[in-house]
């Protein structure tokens, strides 16, 4: 080959590939989405879903119910539950992983409800209605956000806008700011979001004006307890909380009658129900994508249950759940609150006492000699109960030791709970899930019309107009008759009203709700009670460090520019 | 074999006057007949054969045969190209006949090194490089090429990444150090002149018959920003003249588990766990003889049974077992004047230390060079891998092995008829599965299916003297195929439902050059070589993914998921890069006393923001042969002296496609049975994203002395990094949820390199006894010197202006708050809980350093960090008749490493109880321990944990032994082969010094320092995963050739 060919030969081959080049570094993804996509009306549609979805990272894992339900009079920690948040021991840190991931989750989706609500106003092909509806959701989830952050941490950063560049700075603002925002934000969003859950083709788990005038009354009933408190705060609430209660019928919401059709599975869309955090049998769509137990999951299920599967004649079933023992019922809570069984069936209702054999393989003997007292057709070396019989129980009353060892099954008196076995709370129990260790697939009940009622009574108990609060009370009082109870023993007057009375009352309709320590913190009574009734805090909660959660130290050390994060008292 | 070719050339120019003198016969002669080989056996064609002091001589023909008449009792001197020449005497005898052994030499100025577009005659280089021959590469026959070259060279720090070795794992390799923290700091490899990007274990390092790392500015410059972190150049065999070459290599061999865990047995755990009990609920039993233990619950029935039968189940021992490694490799080359070629094929196998574990890799190789009349050279070679991998899934706590640390000692993996227990292993809190589960038929199927072939071709033209052009094109095709399956039944699902996933990869990369290159001497002093360059780089990949549960029936495996439910599809990508590049590169030497090359080159990436795209990289180097001077033509000893520095500026781009443009994340959600697929902000758009640029000051000096019996390089160097690249974690306020990846902060990196060659005793018989030596060491500094916005500390993103990247941030320990009154005061007055269950009496104790009477986060420090003080690597060769035996050590020294295995994330060293726990001397009231704290039922890690979790990385690792043994030619004459060795290798049979195997329960200290399993969110610790454990291998060879 000669020479000649070989200069058009590189040239032809340098010009084929020069003019394709530069376009070669604009870049054009195709497999993900970039934050152009949110300012359109699909991207507002889907980033209104994602902030809806931001629930299930706060209601139905370990950390936020780790905050609200153990630490509080009402439940101790249980044998696999936190060794130091929920105690208040030394081992409760900044560096908390609940209180770390609250914190977190509410700030990432506040940013999406800001994105909605700041670049809706402006989207092209967005009609009026729907661009309504976006907005009024997404404040009434951004409210609610920052309902959990000012309740736990006090004066907290208050973002606005829509953050989309990077920031490393960041101050606290004052709680009554924060509660003036969240405030202004439920009054918009009630004014324009569909009026009840259960009209107008309302899909579940959707905001409406029902719940949102709900978490109203609750925020003015929570400023009126806070250093923040404003004039007219104890009125606001009840006005709030008794147009809710009396428009109710009109709305299609009511209490319903039998206290354990409130809770009862499948039943999630009733009439007493004002918002849920949604989960689904569609399992692509429940949570985590192995469905095991992490991220979004619902694990209220596992939450409760106790060590029942190691005991004789039982073994993990789907029926009974996975023991997670996180937490275990304070005996004030078993046996005081609900001391009162006949007439108030709210007892047998929330707490599962009694386990039926499900596992034939080690079912007990009886010994010889047979002991005093053991029932008639007991015999030495024969199994004490078969299959179905009853394996353990709970009578919430005191046996003798002689009666326990005559027993056929493992009775278990009050006084012999402990960590790993106690009466267990029922109201998040699955038993369609796909497999004995999956999460639930129910959704979560988050705010409920009773709840209502109870803030109507102590927002005006609170105010000083404890006769008013009585029929609020009552309602809730008398429907837990239901259906063999006297009703009308159940009612109080207003001599038996009294702060100490109502967070009781809370305690009977709403425990393991995880609300309990907001309600303590409110009320001003968590160290009080913590140290009555709580074993495994009484001796180490400290006023005021424990009244408010530590900003996660992720928080202070991440704060590198501008003034340093400021921490809570005592931390 | 490149260099041999050029060196043989040379060689046969200047000695040709001398070959004509030889063939003069002389009657006072005798005649000499030999073979030259080199330590592999193979012949050495173009050796020269001298009589000393006469300048007359011969050299040996293709078959490394020569024929020579030398006066009687004169010395026959044996020299060539890249090896240490020989001497040897002869006699008054009429006829001689030996074979000769060369050995290597290492730092031979003659040898021509394979650089970035170009080969270079090693005294020509200027920048700081490392070139590792096919000899040092076949020194330990390996499963990959990375493996092959730990301990080789000064500055390349080749570590198990996250101490993974199942079969199929790659190590991580550094190049001086790290530099920045983000996608990565592998450095380039560019095979056959074509960047790879395929898998460093679809390369079949048999294939590879050289080796050159490129360390310091001016040597990478030409491979702009993608030499950023170092460049591996790997030269894979061609053929070359000479009748065709058969030959055929292979080794067979075991691979162990190099020990086990130090787990608890038995007793020992029953003993833990009532601890743990007595310390969760303090006052409720008597002590560890209380009878309650036995009857409340604490200890399962099988446990109880157990204990009673004094039963200590082994479950590592039941799970690991021997796993066998097979390789066989066979090529032919040979060509002629105008075509050359060679052709190989490859299978190698190994399966792992437990069941399921294996990798297969066939391979095929072929390249053609063919001259195309006078002017035109055009050549082809192509890689072609198809490998399987299978359980690759080792990472995972529900991995069989790590349930398998994790099994209750008290409990037999069998019951009572001898069958397999299917389930949870009774007293594991119903955690850990039967591990042994996942070994019965149908129970679990991981295969990964690589398909990867690499071609690269050339055309060169020589277009006027001294004028080349020359176009590079390179395709690189991968296809990628994944499935899992795992029955109900299995530690990965322990009970649910049976899961599948199947994931599939398709990616190309093209490269195209054109070169254009000017080599001319003027006036015999001025050498000039001009090289230019313009390149496309584009590289695609498409990954999809799907998985799903509840598979209809087992049997149908990952391989039907129309039959199954939940189908859920993530984790899809498809990113697309394109750099586009010019070059430039100018040598200059005068005399070949004083070189100068001069590199510029232009990248535009597209993974950057307009406006930043392009940025253009210079750098320039000196080199001076000080040996060339007449001042030292006087010093005999010194046989070699070059001075050289250069300085220059390279680019970093390596950040992920689109992390410009910012993204939103999937969140999935449901209104009733209304689903939806939501999407929100996570990763915020940074439009200001613009190149990281290192630059790079080395200086260095090669040198050799007596004959080159002692030669060798210090190289000292500076880099400074600014615009770092990293992802910075931002606060929780700021609402983003993930890592920015943006510009910001200085690091440096300072370091020294010695490499030392050395021929210790060279005999002067034919076959006499030698010994060689190749020491490196090497030292590396580096630090973050500067943050944005006058930051000196970013906790959450472990960064400290001052301190190496990826500094270990943490409380410092004292030791174990002790049941004394004075230690519960003092823990008291810090307000600490010093009753219950959250009692800080018996675990760990860590400092006020502050002062501030509490424990607060105020008493963090600094512990250190995971760079060593100096690493290092020592072969030592020694031969004898037809044995060699080849030593290759290399260690650590200083550094800490993160152990997974001590920490939470492995459940390994919880205190809790739950399940089995490594077997350390733990705090109890009475026995004053101070290192390990109490055992604690209450609590699922022990309170500030990870600070037991820190170690001294030192260790000293022998990392091969191979005894090899070349069968002489009269006995392998016999055979029919030309060659024969037969070797005998044991890879990684001791650990020497390693506080943290000796003296803490670990098994190996060799971890990558950026594998990202440490306890920062930016990863950058040596951090130790549980995983495949580490393993030891023999195996047994031979290479033949035909």
């Amino acid at each position: 080959m000669k020479n000649v060919f070989i200069y058009p030969l590189s040239i032809l081959v340098a010009l084929a590939i020069f003019p394709a080049c530069q376009k070669k570094l604009v870049e054009s993804p195709q497999s993900i989405l970039t934050p152009a996509f949110f300012s359109t009306p699909q991207g507002l549609q889907a980033g209104l879903d994602a902030a809806y979805a931001g629930n299930r990272m706060v209601w139905g894992p370990q950390d936020f119910f780790n905050l609200t339900v153990a630490g509080t009079d009402e439940f101790n920690s249980g044998n696999d539950g936190d060794n130091g948040l929920v105690k208040y021991n030394s081992g409760y840190t900044t560096s908390n992983t609940n209180v770390t991931n609250v914190w977190g989750y509410c700030y990432r989706y506040i940013n999406t409800c800001n994105g909605l609500i700041d670049i809706a106003p402006t989207v092209a092909g967005l009609d009026t209605t729907t661009r309504k509806n976006i907005l009024a959701e997404a404040k009434f989830l951004r409210a609610n956000y920052y309902f959990i952050l000012v309740q736990f941490w006090g004066d907290v950063t208050l973002n606005q806008h829509f953050q989309t560049t990077p920031t490393t700075s960041a101050t606290r603002s004052p709680m009554g700011d924060v509660y003036k925002f969240i405030i202004q934000d439920l009054t918009d969003a009630i004014a324009a979001l569909p009026p009840s859950p259960l009209q107008g083709g309302v899909l579940p788990g959707k905001a409406t004006g029902a719940a949102a005038r709900h978490l109203l009354a609750r925020v003015y009933l929570t400023r009126a307890g806070s250093t923040a408190a404003q004039a007219g705060d104890y009125a606001n609430a009840y006005n709030t909380a008794i147009g809710l209660i009396n428009s109710s019928a009109s709305l299609g919401l009511g209490l319903q009658q039998d206290f354990s059709k409130v809770f009862a599975e499948g039943n999630e869309t009733n009439s007493e129900i004002l918002w849920t955090v949604q989960h689904t049998s569609t399992l692509a769509y429940n949570g985590s994508p192995a469905q095991n137990s992490s991220g979004p999951d619902n694990l209220y299920n596992h939450l409760f249950v106790p060590q029942y599967e190691s005991q004789p004649g039982m073994q993990r079933s789907t029926l009974y759940g996975r023991p997670y023992i996180r937490v275990v019922p304070t005996h004030w809570l078993t046996d005081t609150v609900f001391a009162e069984r006949v007439n108030d069936q709210r007892y047998n209702k929330t707490f599962q006492t009694m386990w039926l054999c499900n596992y034939a393989g080690n079912i007990p003997v009886w010994p010889n000699p047979l002991p005093a007292g053991a029932p008639a057709g007991a015999v030495p070396g024969q199994k004490k109960f078969a299959l179905g019989d009853t394996a353990i129980f709970m009578p919430g009353y005191n046996v003798t030791d002689a009666q326990i060892k005559a027993s056929r099954y493992l009775l278990i008196p009050p006084r012999n709970y402990n960590i790993r076995l106690a009466p267990t709370v029922t109201k998040y129990f699955d038993t369609k899930r796909s497999d004995m260790n999956a999460p639930s697939i129910r959704p979560i009940i988050v705010y409920r019309l009773a709840d209502t009622y109870l803030v109507a009574a102590e927002a005006l108990f609170m105010d000083g107009r404890a006769t008013d609060a009585l029929p609020y009370i009552n309602a809730i009082r008398e429907r837990a008759a239901y259906p063999s109870g006297n009703k009308a023993a159940m009612d109080v007057t207003a001599g038996n009203l009294s702060l100490n009375f109502i967070l009781d009352e809370r305690s009977r309709e709403l425990c393991g709700e995880t609300i309990r320590w907001f309600d303590l913190v409110r009320t001003g009574q968590l160290v009080q009670r913590i140290v009555l009734h709580n074993t495994d805090g009484q001796k180490n909660i400290i006023s005021p460090k424990h009244l408010l959660r530590p900003i996660p130290q992720t928080q202070i050390d991440g704060t590198i520019t501008g003034n340093p994060y400021p921490q809570n008292p005592g931390w | 074999m490149k260099s041999l070719r050029y060196a043989g050339i040379l060689c046969t120019l200047f000695f040709l006057p001398h070959l004509l003198y030889s063939q003069d016969p002389n009657a006072n002669t005798v005649s000499v007949h030999g073979k030259i080989t080199n330590s592999n056996g193979e012949p050495l064609s173009f050796v020269s054969v001298m009589i000393k002091g006469t300048g007359k001589g011969t050299s040996t023909n293709a078959e490394g045969v020569f024929e020579l008449q030398a006066p009687r009792n004169s010395t026959i001197s044996i020299s060539a190209t890249g090896y240490i020449s020989k001497e040897i005497k002869v006699g008054a005898k009429e006829q001689y006949t030996f074979s000769a052994t060369l050995l290597e030499n290492k730092n031979e100025l003659n040898q021509v090194i394979v650089i970035g577009y170009g080969t270079r005659k090693r005294s020509d280089v200027t920048g700081a490089v490392t070139s590792i021959s096919e000899q040092a590469l076949r020194e330990v026959p390996v499963a990959n090429l990375s493996d092959a070259l730990k301990g080789q060279g000064a500055g390349i720090d080749i570590q198990k990444d996250a101490g993974n070795s199942k079969p199929g794992a790659s190590p991580k390799i550094l190049v001086r150090g790290t530099r920045s923290i983000n996608a990565s700091n592998d450095p380039l490899f560019v095979v056959d002149g074509i960047p790879y990007n395929g898998n460093i274990n679809d390369l079949n390092p048999d294939d590879v018959v050289a080796v050159t790392v490129l360390k310091d500015a001016s040597a990478t410059a030409i491979y702009g920003s993608r030499g950023a972190n170092g460049v591996v150049l790997v030269t894979t065999r061609r053929g070359r003249n000479g009748k065709p070459v058969i030959t055929y290599g292979g080794y067979a061999g075991f691979v162990k588990n190099f020990g086990q865990f130090d787990l608890m047995d038995g007793p020992t755990f029953r003993d833990f766990k009532k601890w743990a009990l007595i310390n969760q609920t303090p006052g409720v039993y008597s002590g560890l003889n209380d009878p309650k233990f036995l009857t409340d619950g604490t200890f399962t029935p099988e446990e109880v049974q157990g204990i009673n039968t004094n039963r200590s189940t082994d479950w590592q021992k039941l799970v690991f077992r021997t796993g066998i490694m097979t390789d066989h490799q066979i090529g032919v080359s040979g060509g002629t004047d105008i075509t050359q070629y060679s052709l190989s094929g490859g299978y190698y196998r190994e399966t792992g230390v437990y069941p399921g574990q294996r990798f297969e890799r066939y391979s095929v190789r072929a390249s053609v060079d063919q001259q195309l009349g006078k002017w035109v050279k055009v050549g082809i070679s192509s890689l072609n891998t198809y490998s399987i991998t299978n359980g690759e899934i080792a990472s995972d706590v529900n991995n069989p092995m790590a349930q398998g640390y994790r099994a209750n000692p008290l409990v037999s993996p069998y019951d009572s008829t001898g069958k397999l227990v299917n389930a949870y292993v009774p007293g594991t809190a119903n955690q850990v599965w039967n591990p042994l589960a996942n070994f019965l038929p149908g129970a679990a199927a991981e295969t990964r299916k690589r398909l990867g072939t690499f071609t690269t071709a050339y055309l060169e033209a020589s277009l006027a003297p001294g004028l080349k052009y020359r176009f590079n094109g390179g395709a690189e095709l991968r296809s990628d195929t994944y499935g899992n399956f795992f029955a109900k039944n299995t530690s990965y699902n322990q009970g649910a439902q049976n899961t599948g996933s199947n994931r599939y990869s398709f990616s190309t990369n093209f490269t195209l050059e054109n070169l254009l290159i000017y080599d001319k001497t003027f006036a015999q002093k001025h050498k000039i070589n001009f090289t230019a360059l313009y390149s496309l780089q584009e590289s695609q990949t498409q990954t999809t993914r799907f998985d799903y549960n509840n598979v209809l029936a087992d049997a149908l495996q990952y391989f039907n998921p129309q039959y199954a439910s939940n189908l859920q599809s993530s984790k899809n990508s498809s990113p697309k890069w394109d750099i586009i590049s010019y070059m430039g590169r100018a040598n200059y030497s005068f005399a070949d006393k004083y070189l100068l090359t001069l590199t510029m080159r232009s990248d535009g990436s597209s993974r950057l923001a307009p406006g930043n795209k392009y940025h253009v990289f210079p750098s320039a180097a000196v080199a001076w042969n000080m040996i060339q001077e007449p001042f030292l033509a006087s010093a005999t000893a010194v046989s070699n002296l070059k001075l050289r520095a250069s300085y220059g500026t390279v680019g970093n781009t390596a950040i992920d496609p689109y992390k410009t443009l910012g993204a939103l994340s999937a969140a999935t959600y449901n209104y009733g049975t209304v689903n939806t697929t939501g999407a929100y902000l996570t990763d915020v758009a940074n439009p200001n994203l613009t190149w990281e640029y290192t630059s790079t000051l080395n200086i260095g000096v090669d040198f050799g002395f007596l004959q080159n019996r002692i030669s060798g390089s210090v190289e000292v160097y500076q880099q400074k990094t600014h615009d770092l690249l990293l992802p910075q974690s931002l606060p929780a306020t700021s609402g983003i949820q993930n890592a920015n990846v943006t510009n910001i902060g200085k690091t440096e990196n300072k370091g020294i390199e010695l490499h030392l060659s050395t021929v210790n005793i060279q005999s002067s018989r034919s076959n006499g006894f030698s010994w060689t030596s190749d020491l490196n060491i090497f030292i590396n500094r580096g630090k973050i010197t500067q943050l944005a916005n006058g930051v000196t500390q970013d906790i959450n993103n472990n960064w400290f202006v001052g301190q190496p990247i990826g500094a270990i941030f943490d409380y410092k320990r004292v030791g174990i708050w002790q049941a004394t009154p004075g230690d519960t005061a003092l823990a008291q007055s810090l307000g600490l809980t010093t009753t219950g269950s959250g009692s800080v009496i018996g675990q760990i104790r860590v400092a006020d350093v502050n002062g501030s009477k509490t424990i607060d986060p105020g008493d963090r420090v600094i512990l250190g960090n995971s760079q060593p003080k100096f690493e290092g690597g020592i072969t030592n060769r020694f031969s004898y008749k037809g044995f060699d035996f080849t030593v290759v050590a290399f260690g650590r020294y200083g550094g800490l490493l993160v152990s997974r295995m001590h920490q939470s994330g492995s459940f390994m060293n919880t205190y809790q109880s739950n399940y089995n726990n490594l077997n350390i001397h733990y705090w109890t009231p009475t026995n004053g321990e101070n290192y390990y704290p109490k055992p604690n039922h209450a609590q699922t890690n022990p309170p500030n944990g990870s600070v037991l979790t820190y170690f001294d990385a030192t260790y000293l690792k022998i990392r091969s032994l191979s005894l090899g043994y070349t069968l002489p030619q009269s006995l392998v004459k016999r055979t029919g082969a030309k060659t024969m060795r037969v070797y005998a290798t044991a890879a990684n049979p001791f650990i020497l010094f390693s506080p943290y195997r000796n003296k803490y329960h670990g098994l190996d200290p060799e971890v990558s320092m950026q594998s990202g399993a440490g306890t920062g969110s930016s990863g950058n610790q040596a951090g130790i995963n549980v995983d495949t454990p580490p393993t030891w291998s023999m195996i047994f060879g031979i290479n033949v050739s035909l």
